[in-house]
This record gives C-alpha cells, structure tokens and sequence, in this order.
C-alpha cells in the first residue's frame, strides 16, 4: 500500500514487514546470507575445479 | 535394514508429498516457476529412492535414474524455477532450450555408457555415491582401504585408477559439473538473492526466511555431496533428510499468502 493511500487518521501495522530491533532479521539472516554466499563460491569453484581436472574423484 | 538405510526412503516420501504439492500449484496458477521446480523436485525425489535403493541391491536402470536425476539434472531444474522468477522471459526461453537440450544431451551419453559398466566392483557395503566414479590414482597416492584398482591407457599415459562403475573418461561425467555448477548459482543464488531483496526493503520476512531456508537446504545436500565424493560419506543420507525437509519447510514460508497491510487508527496502535 502507497503511502499516499493510507487513510488519514490510520496507521499502517505493517503485517507483511519486518519487525524492528530483531536479532533474527538484524543479525542472524544477514549473517547467514554472507556465509551461504561464501559457501556457494566454493562450491562452484569445487565443480569448476572437477570440470577443469584439476579436482578429480 | 539400519536407520541409515531407512532415511533415504524417508527423504523421498517427503520430496513426494513436496513435489505434489508444487505441481498442484502449477495445475492451478499455470506459473512456469512452480513447473520447473516440479520437475526438479521429482528428479530429487526418485534420485533419493534410487539412492536408497542401490544400499540394498543393484539395478542397471536404477543406477541409470540415480546418476542422470539425482547426481546431474535436478539441482539445474529446480534452480531453473527459480531463474523465471528473476530475469526477463526472453532469457528464460533461451536457458530453458539450453537446460531442455542438455538434460536430452545427458541422457544420451548415459544411455551410451549404461553397456560399459563395469558392475562387477557393485557393493552394497559402501554408498553408491563412492563406488560410481573411476579415479586415476596421482603418482604417490595410495589405495584406499578395500578399492580395487586397474592399469589402463587413458588420453595416451599408462595409469593407474580406482575403479567404479562408471568407465573412466565416461563423456557423461563431463556433463554433470556443468548442471551443477547452474543449479548451484540459479537455486541457491537465486534463494539468497532472492532473500536478500526482500531483506534490504525490509518487507515480507516469510520469504526472507523461506528464502534462507531453501538456500540452507540446496548447500547441505550441495555439501554432503562433495564430501561423500572425498570420502566422507557417513553424512549423506543425514544431509539429504535434512535438505527436504529445509527446502519443504522454506518453500511453504516463502509461499504463505502475504497478509495485506491493514491500515488500522491510531489509536488502536498506541494503545497496544
């Protein structure tokens, strides 16, 4: 919803938005985010490493 | 029959119950995504069951199913799902002819090698995740406990090799790095970037989450494989459990309806 829209007088809850001061959305997700991303390049320069030769099993 | 032989069978029940479930999504809403991850999900499911199959006993076409869905294309297919939901639909026409060639591509070159496999060394002592590939030995390298080797001519040099079911130098082996190496940056990239959108406007925290958990469970299976493939395999089927249930469970997060947002007085609110 636009801001614009929001009647006045009313208050948007926000239900479909993230709660403040959350250690969960603060700090676990974008932590968990790097580390996967890290994770990923390994992995794919793993499976390049196995494509190029260089990795072999 | 262990516990461990029992989890695969596990893991498939719930990518069925999960694959169902997308599929009867896409029967619905006809959105290409929920197809893709369909297809993909089914690859995943019956690769676990062939998995768990191939623990108990050999079957030529079970190796077959196992080899092409679950160790090359699913990963690619459902990641492919995730890819219509991120670029423009001419980049999606072009992926999904190349993804749609290259799994037939694939398939035919399995077809090829199904005739040149040597079975012999199948047991169902060790995971069929370690006994598949052919491994020339470097210079120096020792045997490991309990593998059989073969002196052989490949690309010219006398080597040494661990033998596995699939003859060394098998064209299709070349193919899987590739499917891999797509679904690995299309599903879990797709996944943290997707979760990352969200988490910069700081809106929808169910597909955050759900997000995350896809990308969680994509990179445990994705890293149970690797190790299964240097050696530790006593992860994989723990992994595997676990990668369904976490790809389940964050595909029902990311597509819980979004509530819309109520606009509610003033008043209410500061009175809470």
């Amino acid at each position: 919803m636009c801001a614009k829209n929001v009647p006045k007088g009313t208050y948007p809850t926000g239900k479909s938005r993230m709660p403040k001061d959350s250690v969960l959305f603060d700090k676990v997700i974008p932590a968990s985010l790097i580390f996967m991303g890290i994770l990923t390049v390994v992995l794919i320069l793993f499976a390049a490493g196995v494509l190029l030769g260089i990795v072999q099993f | 029959m262990t516990i461990n032989h029992l989890l695969p069978f596990i893991s498939t029940a719930i990518m069925l119950y999960f694959t169902f479930s997308v599929l009867q999504r896409y029967y619905v809403r006809r959105a290409p995504h929920f197809l893709f991850w369909g297809i993909g999900l089914a690859m995943f499911g019956a690769g676990s069951f062939a998995e768990a199959y191939l623990a108990l006993g050999w079957n030529r076409w079970i190796f077959f199913v196992w080899y092409l869905f679950g160790a090359a294309l699913n990963a690619a297919w459902i990641g492919h799902g995730t890819l219509t939901l991120l670029v423009r639909k001419r980049w999606v026409k072009v992926m999904t002819v190349v993804l749609v060639v290259g799994s037939l591509f694939a398939g035919y070159l399995m077809l090829t090698t199904m005739p040149n496999l040597d079975t012999s060394i199948f047991t169902t002592d060790k995971l069929i995740s370690e006994q598949y590939g052919t491994k020339v030995l470097e210079p120096g390298e020792t045997v490991p406990d309990g593998a059989q080797t073969i002196t052989t001519t490949y690309r010219g040099e006398q080597v040494t090799a661990v033998r596995g079911l699939l003859p060394l130098g098998s064209p299709v082996r070349l193919t899987t790095p590739f499917f891999n190496i797509y679904g690995l940056l299309t599903l879990v990239g797709g996944a943290i970037w997707s979760a990352y959108l969200f988490w910069r406007k700081r809106v929808l925290p169910n597909r955050v989450i759900g997000n995350v958990l896809i990308a969680a469970g994509a990179l445990l299976i994705g890293s149970a494989s690797t190790l299964t493939r240097m050696g530790y395999g006593q992860f994989l089927y723990l992994g595997e459990l676990f990668s369904a249930i976490l790809m389940f469970i964050g595909f029902r997060f990311a597509a819980r309806p979004q509530p819309e947002e109520v606009a509610q007085p003033v008043v209410a609110v500061a009175a809470d």
